[in-house]
């Protein structure tokens, strides 16, 4: 018996495999691919904490449950009036495109189409596409996703163009119990520039999975100022990956902001391919409750002269538990490298945990590389300051909160979204007791 | 207004308070001196309602209320300041938006409707200039990168436009320059009022030359072991703290 096949015996891939059959039509352009994708991530199977890239998020809750892929509902649901500055919105629900949701006119240059009808009009392209862009044989969830993923988005920035408002994509749960695998694909053409904003959604009785994969091709000169709001339901599960390859000069600007989800990881990779490329991640996530928010980062400095910067802060209450792992490799003979990484973590309770775990892996030697982390609970003498000052406990507390999260808020461009955290603060926050 | 009665109070394990009597009426200025450690910040803290100091025995009553059932912030509703020996940075909550939030607070609470914003600001303005704080203060965070004297103004800042029935100042002085220190106590004497009660902890004496205070108490182990006029504190001056502690015993 090899490993392989003690592993497909495992009920919990056998459920996978079973859903998978279960779908296969025939003409699916991608039927080969998709195959491929799933033996590969039948052989990997759900990642334990034996992988260190999953050593402090345990997966066993997901692995149990048995979600059925989801279908496009057949009635629009209402969604939450959210980022109304946005002037492109497309809307995802249970994974699939819902034109009646979407509205505004796409600008000269900027192209966004749903990645179900693409497969239908242009399946050769698309398949050579998805080819090209992976899954990362690594990623035992962007194989599952390639292997069920139906619809999702392209989004095809022409060279030259420059789209300063926003894109925003509003991923909404209506379906409960079913797993969705969502393909956001971003080409983003020479010296052009666009901003993707990713909005996750549910109704709070919602117990689903989401595992998300966008990937995104730079090229030289070019820019993506890319935000992902994890605000899901808190019993749904949500997996999320980004994976940015980035050419001379190019800039990929993201934040990671995770709120929602009863267990939730983000795992952000980005490829320095080119000289003067650059990364800057920004995030926040403050689990409460049992939730659990993993965010997992890996920068590769494989061009010389790039630049990567990380700041990451966390807040768990309750007996929520977050987790930051950063990882920087730099490449042999990637020389003149500037990569910067903070970690800054607040624990409320006495029963939040935060783990932060800075990871350099260096092979040339004119580099610059720095981390910090710091994990502490709300300063004490700043909390009767203000209480001294007339403001009562809870208000104070809430306002050293968010004074906690104040550069990741300030970093975020568009107002909407801004406005949208600076209220979920304040109202998570305000109301809380004093913690014990 | 304050009266301070047999108050014991224990940080960490260990008496510091033993025994403190004092009663302070409107009007007055009360300075409490005193060696290190001989409790004179811990009574003011205590005061004020900082946590973690454990009152074992005694009472003090402000306005005939019992201050020490008070959370913090009733207590700065009610009109008590502290102005901290060490104001505390905090990046990220802006001064104006503290300064707005402590008057509506303390406005609220008198039944008051809350400030009018230009009315606020021509008056945090005036008082700006008063203590010669540059306006550029205001959108800073509270106290974030202020010098140790810029602190000190701050504080004196907040102060004025709160205007306390009672202000506790902390060893106001400490870390202030002779400038510095001749604005802070301008700042505080145009605050003396008759209906007003201020009481000053120091170590040294000079600022009691900028602020003349009405009373002088001499702290010893937790306690008050002498009070006199302004004589005592140029009297403590020449001879120190020692003499004081041997009458005592």
């Amino acid at each position: 018996m090899t490993a392989l096949a003690t592993k497909s015996v495992s009920p919990n891939l056998e459920r996978i495999r079973t859903a998978f059959e279960q779908r296969a039509r025939d003409g699916d352009p991608l039927a080969e691919w998709r195959r491929a994708a799933l033996e590969r991530f039948l052989e990997l199977g759900f990642p334990t904490q034996r992988d260190e890239r999953w050593k402090y998020t345990n997966l066993r809750r997901l692995e149990m449950r048995n979600f059925a892929p989801a279908e496009a509902p057949h009635v629009a649901p209402t969604l939450p009036d959210a980022l109304t500055d946005a002037s492109l919105r497309i809307a995802l629900v249970d994974g699939h495109c819902m034109p009646s949701l979407s509205h505004g006119v796409q600008p000269p240059g900027v192209t966004v189409i749903g990645l179900g009808q693409w497969l239908e009009n242009a399946p050769t392209d698309a398949a050579a596409c998805l080819g090209r862009l992976g899954p990362d044989p690594a990623s035992a969830f962007e194989n599952l996703n390639a292997a069920f993923v139906d619809d999702g988005l392209v989004i095809d920035i022409a060279p030259g163009t420059q789209f300063d408002e926003a894109i925003y994509v509003v991923h909404a749960w209506h379906t409960s119990g079913r797993m969705a695998h969502p393909r956001i694909v971003v080409r983003l053409g020479e010296n052009s520039r666009c901003t993707l904003i990713e909005h996750y959604i549910g109704a709070p009785q919602i117990e689903s999975f989401t595992n998300a994969v966008v990937t995104i091709e730079a090229q030289a000169g070019a820019c993506l100022k890319h935000y992902r709001l994890q605000q899901e339901s808190p019993k749904t599960f949500h997996i999320g990956t980004v994976r940015a390859r980035l050419a001379k000069d190019a800039r990929y600007l993201g934040h990671e902001i995770a709120l929602g989800a009863a267990l939730g990881r983000a795992d952000i990779t980005g490829l320095l391919d080119g000289p003067g490329a650059e990364m800057k991640l920004r995030g926040l996530f403050a689990p409460a409750g049992s939730q659990h928010l993993d965010t997992y980062t890996r920068i590769e400095h494989i061009a010389p002269y790039t630049n990567s910067e990380e700041e990451f802060r966390g807040i768990a209450d309750g007996r929520g538990r977050g987790v930051f792992n950063g990882k920087v490799k730099v490449h042999p003979n990637a020389q003149h490298i500037d990569a910067r990484q903070l970690s800054r973590n607040l624990l409320l309770s006495e029963t939040a945990e935060i783990d932060t775990k800075p990871e350099l892996e260096i092979y040339a030697n004119d580099v610059k590389c720095s981390h910090g982390a710091t994990t502490g609970q709300l300063d004490a003498t700043a909390l009767f300051y203000l209480r001294s000052r007339g403001i009562d406990a809870s208000t104070a507390r809430a306002l050293l909160i968010r004074a906690f999260a104040e550069s990741i808020l300030t970093s975020i461009e568009p107002q909407g979204l801004r406005t949208t955290l600076d209220n979920w603060l304040a109202q998570r926050f305000s109301s809380t007791e004093v913690s014990p | 207004m304050l009266k301070v009665n047999d108050l014991h109070v224990r940080v960490d394990g260990k008496q510091i308070l033993n025994g403190l009597n004092l009663e302070v009426k409107p009007g007055e200025v009360h300075a409490i001196m005193g060696p290190n450690g001989s409790g004179k910040s811990t009574l003011v803290q205590v005061l004020a309602g900082r946590d973690g100091y454990e009152v074992t025995q005694g009472s003090a009553t402000y306005l005939g209320k019992d201050l020490l059932s008070l959370p913090p912030e009733e207590r700065a509703r009610e009109g008590v300041f502290l102005a901290f020996q060490y104001p505390v940075e905090i990046p990220g909550v802006n001064n104006v938006y503290l300064l707005k939030a402590a008057l509506n607070a303390a406005r609220k609470h008198r039944g008051l409707p809350e400030v009018d914003a230009f009315e606020f600001l021509s008056l945090v303005r005036e008082k700006m200039k008063l203590m010669q704080m540059d306006e550029s203060f205001l959108n800073r965070g509270v106290n974030e990168g202020f010098s140790g004297g810029e602190k000190k103004r701050n504080e004196i800042l907040q102060m004025m436009v709160l205007e306390p029935t009672l202000a506790l100042l902390d060893e106001t002085d400490s870390g202030l320059d002779i400038d510095a220190l001749r604005i802070v106590a301008n700042g505080v004497n145009s605050l003396r009022r008759a209906d007003r009660a201020i009481v000053m902890v120091t170590h040294y004496q000079r600022l009691l030359d900028h602020i003349v205070p009405d009373y002088v108490h001499v702290l010893s182990d937790g306690r008050i072991v002498k009070s006199g006029d302004k004589s005592l504190a140029l009297e403590l001056e020449k001879r120190g703290y020692d003499w004081l502690k041997q009458d005592a015993a």
